[in-house]
This record gives C-alpha cells, structure tokens and sequence, in this order.
C-alpha cells in the first residue's frame, strides 16, 4: 500500500473553493499534484452522474467542494 | 485609479473643481509586473509589516496583501536598499519581467473634477500612551485590530490562535472596551466608537470557536452597544451560548506577572466586590480617529469639523459638508460601521451626481462592437497558447512539452508558448493569429480564469470570436506553483489539464448575451423621510418617480418627531422636503394608495395600484421599499390607564404643540428598552437612548429645577451622541440602571406616579415619585408579508426586510432591481433614513443607467419537449428565474427567464428529467473533461 | 456653481466606503479617479478577519 498513490477528481465552485485553490498558490503551498480541477459554477451544478463518472474513468476519490 | 497617491490642494467651486495630486513612484512599472513575488523573495531587507498590524515584518519589495488590487508589487523608497544607500539591486537582476525602475520620481498632477467624495477612514487609537494598560511594555496586550490578524487565516500565525510572546495557546483572554473611546480624562476622545462592542464579542467568539470551549474570554465594558441590524441576537449568543462573560466593570489595574507572560487584572465587579484575576492575554478594543493628515486635508479643503474631529454634516442633508460639491461617507462622517459605511458612499455618489446630471456620460467611453465570426457548424479548429509566465510556470513545468504534447490533441490546429500570454503584444500576436489561422476555439494555459479569463475574452472579441469559445488550463495557481518540487509529475499534470480544456473547448458554442431594455420610470413605495429622499434623488437625476403612499399625508414618522440628535427642528425641515417633492413635476405623488399586484423583474416591473377602490396599472424598471414602521403600543407600566405615561412621540407631539404643560412638571421619568431587547422582541430599536436622553435636556431647558431620572438597560449613544449623554450627567439627570429580570415598577398610589426599582448603585430597592413617565417604545415593521411575496424577498424573523448583504449590499434586495431603504431596513435616526433614502436611490440610478442590461452568456435553457412540468427547479431556483409557461403549445411547461438566471446550474441538477443545459459548463462538457481524465486517473 | 459641469468625480480614499462610491458613480455615467495613498485598495476591511454579525469573511 505505501507506494499507492490514489487519483483526486476534484469538482469546485467557481466563487469559492476554485478561488481558495488559486490563493493556495499565490500562497505556495505545496500539496501532493494527483489531484485534477474541474470548475462549475456552483456545487449546485454537481450531478451525482458526475461523481460516479470520474469514478468510473478510475478515479480514487472524488471531491466536491463549495 | 491613482494609488500612493496625496491630495495637495483644491481650488474651483462645485461643478468644476481643480485638484492637484501628488503621486509616489512605485519604483515598479504596473504595466510590466506580473506579482510574481520573485523580487519580495530575493530582497534581503526587512520591514515591519503594517498590514499585519507589525506583528510580523515583510520586504523592502512588497505587496499589501495576497489579494490586494492592483496586485503589483511596490518598492519601499524608505526602507528599500538601492535606494537609501545605492547598492543591492537585487529584485532588479531577478524580475523577470524587467519591471522594476528605481529612476522612478513623484509625479504631481492637476485633474479637473465636477465633485469630490472624501472616503479617508480612520486610525485606531494608538493606547502606547496609556501606561496604564501596559501595551508598550507588555507583548501579550494587543490591540484589537492585532488581534484579528492573529484569528485571520492570513495573518501572521496562519490563524491559529497563539499569544505573541511564547505562541502558547491562551488559556484566558480579556477585552477591555472604550479604549480610547467615551474617555477625556485619559484621552480627549468623548464620543463612542460604535463598532468595538461588536467587533469584540465576534473576536470572543471566533476565539472560541478556534480554541474550544476550555478558553475563558471576558469582555470588559460600560454598556454593551449592540444597536445595529441582528447585532442584539449575537450578543444574546454569544453571552448564553458562546460562553463569553460580559462584566460589567471598569478596570482599575493591570499587573504583568513578574517570571510569566501573564497578566492580572483587578477590578471591581457588580457587588462592589475587589476582584483580581490572571489572564493569559489583552486584547484593547481602541476606538476610531481621525488620523491628523486627514484633519489637515479637510482643513486645507475648507470643510468644517465636529468637535471630535469628524466632518460635520446636517441630519437633513447627512453626506454633504459644509463646503458644496464636497461629499463625505465612511468613517469621517463619524465612527460607524460597514453596511452604513456603505450606505453613505452610495448616498454620497448619488448626492456628488446629482449636481453633475447635466455632464452625465460625458467623459465615459463606450467601445465599439467588433462583428462575431459565424462558426456554428465548423469543425473546431482549436489554439493553444501555453504561458511561461516569465520562470512562474516555465521554472517547474517543461512548457515545451506541454506545448508540442497539445499540438497532438484533437482539433488542435496551432500551439504556441509566449513568455507573457497576457502582455499587450502577446495579445495583439494572438488576435492576428486567430484571424490568420481561421481558429475558432482557444486555450490558454497559464495562471487562473479568475483573474485573466476577462482578458483573453476580450481578445477573442476583437479577433472576432464569441468570447465563450475559449477555456483556461490552470497551470500555475493550482500547479506550478503548488508543486514546485516535482516538476515531473507537474508537467505531466499540466498536460492533463491543457487535455482537459482541449476537449471542453471544442464542444463549446457561441452563446449570446440577451440584452434588455431597462424601463426608465421607478416606483418608490412609502412616503415617509426615505422615501421622499429616494424619489428626490432619481427625480434629481433625471428620473420620473411614482410615489405610493398608505396613509394620505406625506411625511411617515418623521412628522411625530420633535428633534434630530443634533438639535435640529424635524417639522420644518420635512415639510420643505414634502414641498420638494410635491413642487417636482418628475414625481408623481399617490396618496391612500396600496400595490395590489406586481408582477414581472428587473427593468420590467407591472404593478396594479388601488386608490380607494379605483385601480390603476403602472409600468417601471426599479422599485424602492421605503415601507417604514411605527411605535410599539405598549400594554405595560400603566399606559393607557394613567394619562401621565406616555410613549416617546407622545411626548415629542407636546414639544412639537409647545405644550404650556411641560415646564410645569417638577419631576420626570423616562424608561427605555419597553418592547425591546426582550424574548419576543430580541433586538435594539437603536434610536430610543439617544432621543430620550435628548428629550430629558430639553425638559431641562424646560425648567432647570425638574429632576429627571432614566431608566435603562445600557446606554446606546453611539458616535458622537455620546456627548449628550455627557452633557445630560453634567445637567444632573440621574441614570438608573436596570435589568430584564428586574424591570421597574410603575404603580398608582393614591393618585400619585411611583416608580419602584433597584438602584444599580446603591443596591437598594428605592421609591421614586414622579409626574411624567416617558416610555421609549420599540420600532415595529409593518407586515410586509405580502410585499415581500409580489418582489420575492424575504423579511426576517423580526419583520423587517432582509437586505442582499448585511454588509455590502444593505439598501438592495437579492431580487434584482429592487432596493431597500428607511426603518423597513430596521430601525434607524432620522440622519441614516436620508441616507439610506439617498443610497438606495443611487444604487437604482446605477442600473437605469444602464438603459438595456447583457445578460450573462452561461445561463441555464430548459428544452421544453423534455421537460415534466414537475416544478422542481422553480422551487429551488435562488433567482426565480423559471416560471410556468402560460400560453403557447408549451403551456404549463417551464421557461427559465434569462436576465434573472444567475448560471449556478442549481436546476440543471435538480432536473429529473434531464430537460435543462446549462451554456457553457453543459453535461457534454462537463462529462468531456471528466473523459479526459482518463490517461490521468 | 459654475456653468461648465464636469462629469467627472474624484473619490479620495480607497477604502470599503470610496471603493462603493465610486463604483455607483461610474455605474451612473460619471467618469471617476480613486484615489488612494497606498499601494493597494481595500482599507481596513481587508485586514479584518471574519465581519459581524454573520462570521462571513471579510476578504
């Protein structure tokens, strides 16, 4: 298990959570870089297809933040 | 914009003013910087960090802070190595952008204006001065404003709560409250601050929630000022479910713990009972000033000052000072919170265009619309220009690579790296290249969308290209520059990304942006000071107003009032307004008149008005609430029953009558708080301190000899009401502090007037007679239930109206075009009605002049052949923007109005039967980004 | 008041409240200068952590 590295779909809005994660680079934290952004425009757009679609492309996790 | 920038002199009247600027070299050029950081990095020279309220220091090469606007770094002249002493150079060797120039000097420049609105702010009191509190001497006695630095995620512990001298995490934090404020013989500052009682209670609170239930926070004070809109209910929490303690006690002495970084604290509490307790931290809650530049500037700009240093206004005309075509708003005005900060600045911007109507739009530019390239059909035909953002991407990510990686992507006909994407040049480059190359989709990979996708849209428009036929790949916020040490997998991520986009980009479609004519009449409903305010103000812009008024006079509360706070006589000054308005053949006056239906949205609005019966159809674009409140009936302390209680504008209409009575009345009694602050009525009606204590003096004036006596939970003059309240202990007025779970007694003894209470001071019951009790009864909000249903707003659970925003955004609504103002707002003096009045009106004037309003193109659309009539997203949708189609072979489906629609994609996924896309973040989209995914994943 | 009316407005102070101001004005016609001694704008507010009484963050 210790070299397993699980892959991140993250789904995050557009006014906050995408916002957070552009200030966490103007802030340069690192974080672990297995993890893909894909931007909506809010959390109310998430559809469960979504999530269960990232899953099944083979994603690990899915993320959604809002 | 002008940044480091000093007012030097105003010469001109209103209307045409000349105003000479001196401007400070940033020893940086704006046009080139790209806020990389790569010159604070490299600066070897240390500076307090003033932002961090100089708990931390930062470089000579800075800039304010992570979000700040313009986010371009600034060189420190004073502290800045180079240029103090000649050697260093550092940040200019590094910039890779070559942005800095020492060979920078001040500027001075002359503008003409038609009218100047001062915003300068404030300083906090600096209490080094006091020795007592031993904030020189003492690392662990910090401000409040360090305070909230310490809280803040951004601050110098990274918002973990720690004390300053040895990082532990306290245990046990004080707040002392007037610091600095309400306080001559320390200080000359005699008003009150306004905004340290609540600004200490939320810090107790945050701390609290930061460190658990096991920190002890106590709060200091003299009276709890909590006056302001659900200020009361969060001290009300914070004091019975927070936990914080609130005593009531000044503090007589502060001992640091000599072998510790505590302190202790003695004081006298409530029984008279020496106290001393150690605490792990202070925090001083200092007050507002005028910082003394700002004095001198409004000195040299000839406007008048109070005598606490603020610029003196009229309650009647509240953001104007005493020199014409000079307006005012935030602090200067007076100590005062955000949403009323926000309430002057939009009252002062419409008061400073009111006089400049003529000029409107004669200095503004509009461009000029560059004709769309039809692509619907095409097959894509994609660009991809990878940034380096000079070393930011290109130091961690292998641009090449991602570039040529693109260039084997479907659809992909040109890929290119530039060292700025978004300089000028490169953007000139790209606009030829689109035109050249017949592309039809681009994508940018470089720093964020939140920043530079307006940018590089706005290049499409001029190449031609609907702006929403483009997408951004985050390489450097979310990858560069996160994953620094591992330039392999970031370029590989990179990739992933520019794959991503790639992919969402070639299913995206021009969308449009509808445009809507915005109706040019506005509808003011209320006639009381604010709303005769607002109507004056559109009419004043160039507006035809319709004012709707219940009652048939114009005036609301106002015409029951005697006095403003600050002396001024109300009668007289309203019915020159009322004059005003009835003179002014843009407004239209409806008197005994009611809104039975509204119906349609912002710039389209339809309401039927019913004048006794008779019912009338009008049509306009903006809508101002102005609906006021009125005085709480009370069925407590023998009203009704004994003709000697009466409530505050009872009284008010004997000033107002020069009743003969008055000042034969030897003794008097006011009692405050009556219907509010209490269980069902848990918030402060904010005026009724002040205007009873104003009306004690004037009793006094009356008859010097009559003894007066008020009866109050805490006194609330804030700002500079203060001083009345000085001014009636100086006259000897007597205040007899009460509680809830103690209220007075008003009992009828043989014909004589006795009151019964506790005396707070002697703790003994006491037994006053008196002929005249005053009761200082609560504001009550009309039902506004039915309002609140035909604009699809809210009112809270004290009846008044809820406001877009508590802070920004108090004299609108969340429903579009329509906005708030007066005591339907919640209760306020008569100077924040007219300035409320005044804002709600400016921010009305915002969008009519806008004349047709662009919808945003990312909007949900609804296929109605698929779509169940279920009504799930009509109920769900925040902006109501999805109603029932009426007529037509789609009748009883649904449509999705797309000025209101907003684009959250709310409907899109509550959607059970898949019938509403939502442009530009789509299911195909979505779901092709997602496929992209899958050489990642 | 002088004849020639100029639609222009200078606003001095970028704080929450100059910022405000003069966005309405230019949302009303009026071409406006902000002014302001730092760098950057955003006053006070920008350095307050959370605002009452709803905890929203300032930022």
């Amino acid at each position: 298990m210790s070299d397993w590295e699980p892959k991140i779909v993250s789904f995050l809005c557009n006014w906050c959570s995408y916002g957070a994660a552009d200030l966490a680079g103007v802030s340069r934290m690192q974080y672990p870089s297995n993890i893909r952004v894909i931007r909506i425009p809010c959390t109310g757009r998430m559809s469960p297809k979504f999530a269960l679609s990232a899953l099944r492309e083979g994603a690990d996790g899915v993320w959604v933040s809002g | 914009m002008l940044t480091l920038s000093e007012v030097k002199q105003v010469t001109g009247d209103a209307g045409n003013f000349e105003v000479n600027l001196i401007q400070h070299p940033r020893y940086i050029d704006e046009s080139k910087c790209i806020a990389c950081g790569m010159c604070a990095e490299k600066c070897p020279k240390k500076v307090v960090d003033v932002y961090n309220t100089g708990l931390v220091n930062r470089k000579a090469v800075y800039v304010e802070y992570a979000q700040a606007v313009p986010l371009k770094y600034c060189i420190d002249a004073e502290n800045c190595l180079y240029l103090t002493k000649g050697k260093c150079g550092n940040c200019e060797n590094i910039c890779p952008a070559g942005a800095i120039d020492y060979t920078q000097k001040e500027k001075s420049l002359t503008l003409n204006v038609g009218s100047i609105v001062l915003a300068p702010g404030f300083k906090s009191f600096d209490p080094s001065k006091l020795d007592f509190y031993n904030y020189a001497s003492h690392k662990n006695v910090v401000t409040a404003a360090e305070f909230e630095r310490i809280l803040s995620a951004s601050g110098p512990t990274m918002g973990h709560l720690a004390r300053i001298s040895d990082k532990k995490e306290p245990k046990k934090i004080a707040w002392f409250q007037c610091v600095g404020s309400r306080d001559v013989n320390k200080c000359d500052n005699a008003y009150c601050s306004s905004v340290c009682c609540m600004y200490a209670i939320k810090e107790a609170a945050i701390a609290k929630e930061h460190a658990g239930d096991d920190l002890d926070c106590a709060i200091f004070y003299m009276d709890i000022r909590t006056h302001g809109k659900d200020f009361e209910r969060y001290y009300n929490d914070a004091k019975d479910k927070t936990g914080v303690r609130f005593i009531n006690s000044r503090v007589h002495s502060v001992l640091p713990i000599h072998g510790s970084d505590d302190l202790e604290v003695r004081y006298v509490d409530e029984s008279g009972k020496l106290i001393s307790e150690i605490f792990d931290m202070i925090v001083l809650s200092t007050g507002f000033e005028t910082p003394p530049e700002v004095v001198e500037l409004l000195n040299d700009l000839d406007v008048d000052l109070t005598e606490g240093n603020f610029a003196k206004t009229s309650a009647f005309n509240p953001v104007a000072t005493s020199r014409d075509g000079i307006y005012i708003c935030g602090a200067i005005a007076g100590p005062r919170d955000i949403p009323q900060s926000v309430v002057d600045s939009s009252a002062a911007a419409s008061d400073a265009g009111e006089i400049l109507s003529s000029a409107r739009n004669s200095l503004t530019t509009v461009k000029e619309a560059i004709p769309e390239t039809q692509v619907v059909g095409d097959p894509p035909k994609i660009g991809v220009f990878v940034c380096k953002c000079g070393i930011n991407i290109a130091g961690v990510v292998d641009v090449e690579a991602v570039r040529d990686y693109a260039a084997t992507l479907p659809y992909v006909e040109y890929v290119c790296d530039n060292l700025y994407t978004c300089s000028q040049d490169t953007q000139d480059i790209m606009a030829d290249v689109i035109k050249s190359k017949n592309l039809n989709r681009v994508v940018v990979a470089a720093c964020t969308p939140k920043t530079h996708e307006p940018l590089f849209q706005e290049t499409l428009l001029c190449s031609g290209l609907n702006k929403y036929l483009f997408e951004m790949a985050n390489i450097r916020n979310q990858d560069s520059w996160v994953h620094k040490n591992n330039p392999e997998l970031a370029t590989k991520k990179a990739m992933d990304l520019v794959r991503m986009a790639v992919s969402k980009v070639a299913l995206m479609e021009p969308l449009e942006e509808a445009e809507l004519e915005i109706n040019q009449e506005a509808l003011v409903i209320g006639g009381g000071i604010s709303g005769l305010t607002s109507s004056i103000s559109l009419a004043g812009q160039g507006y035809n107003v319709n004012l709707v008024e219940k009652s048939d006079v114009l005036g609301g509360q106002a015409l029951n009032i005697y006095k403003t706070a600050s002396g001024e006589y109300v009668q007289e000054n309203l019915s020159a307004l009322i004059k005003k308005v009835e003179s002014n053949e843009k407004i239209k006056v409806y008197l005994k008149t009611e809104i039975v239906s509204t119906e349609g949205f912002v710039g389209n609005f339809k309401s039927v008005l019913s004048t006794g019966g008779e019912e009338k159809s009008i049509e306009y674009g903006v809508s101002i609430v102005a609906t006021g409140a009125s005085a709480l009936e009370p069925d407590e302390y023998n009203y009704k029953t004994d003709e000697r209680v009466l409530t505050s504008l009872e009284l008010d209409r004997k000033f107002i009558d020069k009743d003969p009575e008055l000042s034969k009345i030897n003794s008097a009694a006011f009692i405050q708080c009556v219907g509010s602050r209490e269980p069902g009525r848990p918030y402060c009606s904010r005026v009724c301190c002040t205007h009873s204590i104003e009306n004690a003096l004037e009793l006094k004036k009356l008859n010097p000899e009559m003894n007066i006596y008020i009866l109050y939970r805490d006194i609330r003059t804030f700002g500079e009401r203060e001083y009345l309240y000085k001014e009636a202990r100086n006259k000897g007025i007597i205040f007899i502090k009460y509680k809830l779970d103690n209220k007075p007694e008003v009992v009828n003894k043989d014909g004589r007037l006795i009151i019964n209470i506790v005396d707070h001071v002697l703790r003994q019951p006491v037994e006053i007679e008196v002929d005249l009790i005053t009761l200082a009864t609560a504001i009550l909000p009309p039902d506004n239930q039915q309002l609140a249903s035909f604009y699809k707003v809210s009112v809270n659970d004290d009846g008044f109206f809820v406001e877009k925003h508590a802070k920004l955004g108090p004299s609108e609504f969340a429903t579009d075009g329509v906005f708030l103002c007066g005591l339907a707002h919640y209760p306020k003096p008569i100077e924040e009605a007219i300035a409320q009045g005044k804002a709600a009106a400016s921010r009305a004037v915002t969008l009519l002049a806008k004349k047709k309003i662009n919808t945003i193109g990312t909007i949900a659309k609804i296929n109605p052949m698929n779509c169940s009539s279920c009504g799930v997203c009509i109920s769900i949708c925040p902006y109501s923007a999805p109603s029932y189609i009426e007529e037509g072979p789609f009748t009883g489906k649904v449509k999705i109005n797309p000025v209101l629609c907003k684009g959250c994609g709310l409907c899109v996924a509550s959607c059970r039967s898949g019938a509403i896309n939502l442009k530009g973040f789509d299911n195909d989209q979505i779901f092709a980004q997602i496929y992209a995914l899958k050489e990642a994943v | 008041m002088s004849k020639d009316v100029i639609g222009s407005v200078m606003v001095i102070g970028g704080g929450i409240a100059g910022m405000r101001s003069a966005i309405d004005l230019a949302d009303a016609g009026y071409y406006v200068y902000l002014v302001e001694k730092k760098p950057s704008i955003g006053g006070v507010m920008s350095q307050l952590d959370k605002t009452f009484p709803t905890n929203d963050c300032a930022m």
